[in-house]
């Protein structure tokens, strides 16, 4: 056993580390948040209020890219859920020679820069990329279909950028399946698809929520993505968080925003470890 | 394993359906659809990617590795992200083994903060450090960017640090106490060459994450010095050019190399 006095020793630059260059600069981006800004000259000096948070709820322009987002989240969160199953069922379950190839062609996108996965989708949606000419190749079309720039874009974009990591969860959740408990089951009577949804859906569902809180969380934080297929005026709310800092510098407002963020992501991540602990506790 | 368990594995019934089998490889197809449409477009002497493509040309390779500056943008990436992930093993392994060993009180407690960057929004810890080095005049500082990733980074190596500690078998580091190695010497000699692997999974995540990073580096780096991943940001909102595409197969290949050699040395999919 350690000593305690070398314990705190191990653990001191790290934490210096998070105190300093995390903690600090959020904490300090509260109070900034209940500033005005005022365009041109910076924050009304000695003045704090609470509108840009009431902005945010009573603003038909903000309450519009809040709920595009989490619809983007849900969708996105869904459409993961939908495509990642099939595979990861048949990574754990298929033949044993494509476990490993599957599982590395899962891995290699999610490695794969962010930027260098969007741009590929930008050259298969834009008006005269890769899909839209094909379409018109083949006669389908006369005029190119919109794929980017607006909801489409974003979510095919984001499905393909977040598919590995709900894959991989619920490779995890599948594996701890016993088989045992299948088998009976068939052996019982029951056909392939009633054991599929009466016993290996309900015993992998801890991994499908875990999934799907993962994803939920990673999509209405996005950026990169948004911003690439969803172009400078289809906005979700990192988007206009960006543009508030980078382009409109009214940095009261774009903080306000990051903390709406901030908590909507929190709240669902702390819901959902509750529902969670309520699962395992009545198992 | 027993017979019976045997025949389970092998028996027909207990495999995926045909149709399952057939949608599981339509989403890997999917999944590697734009990677394989980025190279398609490097090496097309149109700007617009056709199908089958017009010509072939390695012309953008060339301009690329020309181009000071992407050649700035590529240092300058590779630095923060061997930078940040050297620094990541510096505080995190420590700090891991300290709160494996419950040498720290609230250890659990402290675990779970440790992943705290994981959980925050990416782009509001830029808005937040934006602010931040504004105040104190270190926006644009090198040092101050690379401490950056290394809060994006660190939480990866402490979860890979603390997953393979929990793996190793206590008996053995109480063997070489036993037989008078030092607590230092038990962790250097014992417990270190165990957790490797899973160390240099936890680092491969950690450069990756720094190398991928946009939502962090933006809104803190300034005008000339620019990281590989946001100059293609940039790139494409002023519009797609072809050595976009160049730069970015040469990131693929990077990618599958770094993979391929992992997954060689240590069976990097065990870590997944």
């Amino acid at each position: 056993m350690i000593r305690k006095k070398h314990g705190a020793l191990l653990i001191t630059p790290l934490g210096l580390l998070l105190g300093g260059f995390f903690l600090a600069p959020i904490f300090m981006l509260l109070p900034t948040s209940f500033r005005e800004y005022i365009p041109g000259s910076g924050f009304r000096p000695h003045f704090w209020t609470f509108d840009n948070y009431l902005r945010i709820f009573a603003d038909d322009y903000y309450r519009e890219v809040i709920w595009r987002t989490l619809e983007l989240g849900l969708c996105v969160t869904f459409i993961c859920l939908v495509l990642g199953y099939p595979l990861a069922y048949v990574i754990v379950r298929g033949a044993s020679r494509w476990r490993i190839t599957l599982t590395m062609l899962v891995v290699f996108p999610m490695l794969l820069n962010l930027v260098v996965r969007s741009f590929g989708w930008i050259a298969l949606l834009a008006n005269r990329g890769l899909i839209n000419t094909m379409l018109q190749q083949l006669g389908a079309i006369t005029t190119p279909v919109k794929l980017m720039y607006n909801m489409t874009g974003i979510m095919i974009g984001l499905v393909h950028i977040y598919l590995p990591f709900m894959v991989l969860m619920l490779v995890a959740a599948i594996r701890n399946v016993p088989r045992d408990v299948e088998a009976a089951a068939a052996t019982l009577g029951s056909s392939r698809m009633h054991v599929f949804w009466a016993v290996t859906l309900p015993l992998s569902a801890p991994g499908i929520l875990a999934g799907s809180i993962l994803v939920f969380v990673l999509t209405i934080s996005a950026l990169v993505t948004p911003r690439m297929l969803g172009g400078p005026t289809y906005k979700v709310m990192a988007t206009v968080i960006y543009d508030e800092y980078m382009q409109l510098l009214d940095w009261a407002s774009g903080s306000a925003l990051a903390f709406t963020l901030t908590i909507i992501a929190i709240g669902i991540i702390a819901f959902s470890s509750r529902l969670t602990q309520r699962w395992v506790g009545a198992a | 394993m027993t017979l019976a368990a045997m025949n389970l594995t092998d028996m027909d019934e207990s495999r995926p359906a045909m149709g399952v089998t057939i949608m599981a490889w339509t989403v890997i197809i999917f999944l590697q659809v734009p990677v394989l449409v980025v190279v398609l477009a490097a090496f097309s002497t149109t700007s617009y990617l056709t199908i089958p493509p017009q010509g072939l040309t390695m012309a953008w390779f060339g301009k690329v590795l020309n181009d000071p500056t992407y050649l700035s943008a590529i240092r300058m990436s590779l630095i923060l992200a061997v930078g940040s992930t050297f620094l990541s093993l510096v505080v995190g392994v420590p700090a891991a083994y300290a709160i494996h060993r419950k040498a720290v009180a609230g250890s659990d407690a402290i675990g779970a903060f440790l992943m705290a960057p994981l959980v925050m929004p990416a782009v509001v810890v830029g808005v937040a450090l934006l602010q931040y080095y504004s105040l104190v005049g270190l926006r644009g500082n090198l040092v101050a960017l690379l401490l950056a990733h290394v809060v994006i980074t660190v939480p990866y190596i402490v979860r890979a640090a603390l997953a393979s500690l929990f793996g190793v078998d206590s008996a053995l580091e109480e063997a070489a106490r036993v037989l008078g190695a030092t607590g230092i010497e038990t962790f250097r000699l014992v417990t270190l060459p165990l957790v490797t692997p899973g160390l240099f999974a936890g680092a491969l995540f950690s450069f990756i994450t720094s190398l991928d990073n946009v939502p962090v580096t933006i809104f803190l780096i300034s005008g000339s010095q620019t990281t590989l991943p946001v100059l293609i940001f940039s790139s494409v909102e002023m519009g797609i050019d072809p050595s976009v595409a160049a730069v970015s197969t040469l990131l693929i290949i990077a990618t599958g190399l770094v993979l391929w050699i992992a997954e060689r040395r240590t069976g990097f999919h065990r870590f997944v």
